[in-house]
């Protein structure tokens, strides 16, 4: 049984990639599972969805635990340990990378056994609006490494799947599909069917029995204010807004209340400054500057920037 | 009363609602309430009820600074009451000093108070309650992927008004339903018009008894249009009339903003993905004309003519 789970954030379309390569192995002739599972169901939100895919009757159910493949749309989850995009990989697991960073980097990065794949998500090198078809990418990759489904069944899937966003759009996606497809032709059929896994295999966790307790020491109370600020949404980020102070009025009200994180504050000056631990990047502040000082710059290449500088 | 928020710079230049939280990149909600927040200061219990923003306190992290309670979605004025007695008691008994009193705040969304939490406000207006509510209005059940609620606008696109007109009932009125409860004060605002919001805020929490507030908020996620448009959309919203910038005490309802001229509808909705079935593949000229017209129809029964 093929058991493949793909990462995302919500909106980048892995209900979509999943759907798509659950369409292709079933008109392979494939039984079929595709589901995805939210979290909070809301953009930029860690998610993932899962297929499994087999010529006998999957009896299977609820989320993968041991894939044969991860496909990663968005490395920055790696690091995101609710999104558990390594949870239960195991060696003979293949790790399907979106990332504009090389192979061999990730290999160092994650001490993984098993093979890594670095996919950029810029097959025909167009740049970062190609995110938009990561959903596509990525079902392309996955279909390749599988290495069960032709290049005419992937194409009906996605004519299937993607139909209703209409014919531009489907050929858009195809393309980026078939792209992804073709540039991993020479791993065809790397990822191995699992085998299936028998109620007498189940270990159940192993409980900790927890004794009674006072409500005024086991209920959940939080003693302190805005603890909510330990918690590094900056990770959501694709695009960064960067202030040009050269451009900036300092009229500060705008973004800063604007701003529906409250990730604007001013300094002694009364500058806006950007707190990127907690800028989600809505880009809010970009289109409500009167003076255009903000502007968008994706997020490796921020980075990047930020390195050379150091 | 002269408001402390004359132009856009008295607003609070620091914010005191705590980042980090786990709402939607761009959410009009937050954008209100982190507004809200800095006005109404950290002196108060905020009763939630079941929807987005009971995310936004998940133990053991809160953007809050003071005291939050979760109650189910049918029961946060019911909650509030509690809140309200315990402080009033604890007072009485001379456990907390005067000064230490705090404000009761019901946070819920369009769905809650417009539907299962109607009734626990009802009656919490008919007690008289002293507590403030600002329900956060994004037409909808945002929080499960859009559903339709009472507050979805006619027309609009939902996870379950999937049909080729969109949601076939009507914005329920729960301005005029919370008025007609003579309540002290009730009003409509929106996180794109700060110092509108900010002066109500500011009036509504020199008074005691029930204070209620909706604001829209603009939903990138169940709307359908980029984060970076929330303002904007917001805005438009006001700029096209259909969303009324008003608010109501001693048995008067004031309009606080008139657009003049107003804008065609249209330049609201053609940014949305929910409506644009009106659009595409062909216009609905039916459908279009008709929520126009109940905007006009409504302007003209404020300002006669």
């Amino acid at each position: 049984m093929y058991r493949i789970r793909f990462h995302g954030r919500g909106g980048q379309g892995m209900k979509t990639a999943s759907r798509i390569l659950g369409k292709a192995f079933f008109l392979e002739g494939y039984e079929v599972q595709d589901a995805p599972r939210y979290g909070a169901e809301r953009r930029g939100a860690p998610m993932f969805a899962y297929v499994r895919a087999s010529k006998e009757q999957i009896n299977e159910r609820g989320i993968i635990r041991h894939p044969g493949l991860v496909v990663v749309a968005d490395e920055s989850l790696i690091a995101v340990p609710a999104a558990g995009v390594m949870q239960a990989l195991r060696s003979d697991s293949i790790l399907l990378i979106n990332s504009m960073e090389k192979t061999k980097l990730w290999q160092d990065r994650l001490n993984f056994k098993g093979r890594i794949i670095a996919l950029t998500q810029s097959p025909s090198g167009k740049g970062w609006d190609e995110m938009r078809f990561i959903g596509a990418i990525c079902a392309g990759g996955a279909a390749r490494l599988a290495g069960v489904i032709q290049e005419t069944t992937l194409t009906l899937a996605i004519n299937e799947e993607l139909a209703h966003l209409g014919s531009d759009v489907v050929q858009t996606n195809l393309e980026m599909a078939l792209t992804a497809f073709n540039e991993l032709k020479n791993d065809t059929g790397i990822v191995k069917e699992g085998k299936p896994v028998r109620a007498d295999d189940y270990r159940p966790p192993s409980w900790i029995e927890l004794s009674w307790e006072d409500p005024k020491l086991s209920a959940p109370a939080i003693h302190a204010a805005a603890t909510s600020e330990k918690l590094i949404t900056g990770q959501w980020r694709t695009m960064r807004p960067v202030i040009d102070y050269s451009r900036c009025n300092r009229c500060w009200w705008l973004c800063s209340t604007f701003c529906p994180d409250g990730a604007i504050h001013l300094d002694k000056e009364r500058y806006p400054q950007i707190d990127y631990n907690h800028c989600k990047g809505c880009l809010i502040c970009l289109a409500q500057c009167p003076p255009h000082a903000v502007s968008a710059v994706a997020e490796p290449v921020a980075e990047a920037q930020k390195r050379e500088g150091e | 009363m002269i408001s402390a928020f004359q132009r856009l710079k008295d607003l609070p230049s620091s914010h005191i609602l705590g980042s980090g939280t786990p709402m939607c990149a761009g959410c009009g909600g937050l954008e209100a309430l982190h507004e809200i927040y800095d006005i109404i200061g950290e002196k108060n219990v905020i009763v939630n009820a079941a929807g987005c923003m009971t995310l936004l306190s998940i133990y053991p992290f809160t953007p809050f600074r003071g005291s939050w309670l979760y109650t189910a979605m049918a029961s946060a004025p019911a909650g509030a009451q509690g809140v309200r007695d315990a402080l009033d008691i604890l007072q009485k008994k001379g456990e907390i000093d005067t000064a230490e009193d705090l404000e009761v705040l019901v946070l819920t969304g369009d769905g809650s108070a417009n539907g299962m939490g109607l009734s626990s406000t009802s009656a919490a207006i008919d007690r008289n309650l002293d507590f403030f509510y600002v329900c956060y209005d994004n037409e909808g059940y945002g929080n499960t992927g859009q559903q339709y609620s009472a507050a979805t606008p006619h027309a609009a696109r939902t996870a379950t008004s999937r049909g080729v007109h969109g949601y076939p009932g009507y914005k329920k009125d729960l301005f005029a339903i919370w008025a007609a409860h003579r309540p002290e004060y009730v009003a409509t605002a929106v996180g794109a018009e700060p110092l509108d919001l900010a002066r109500k805020i500011e009036k509504a929490k020199k008074m005691k008894g029930p204070r209620l507030i909706i604001v829209l908020s603009p939903c990138p996620t169940g709307w359908g249009y980029d984060p970076q448009e929330s303002v904007e959309i917001g805005r438009l919203a006001v700029k096209t009339g259909i969303w009324p910038l008003k608010e109501y005490e001693d048995g008067k309802v004031v309009h606080t903003k008139i657009s003049r001229p107003r804008l065609p509808v249209e330049e609201y909705l053609s940014r949305q993905e929910r409506f644009q079935h009106l659009f595409r593949p062909q216009r609905d000229e039916q459908l279009l004309a008709e929520i126009q017209n109940r905007v006009d129809a409504y302007w003209q029964a404020i300002e006669g003519r």
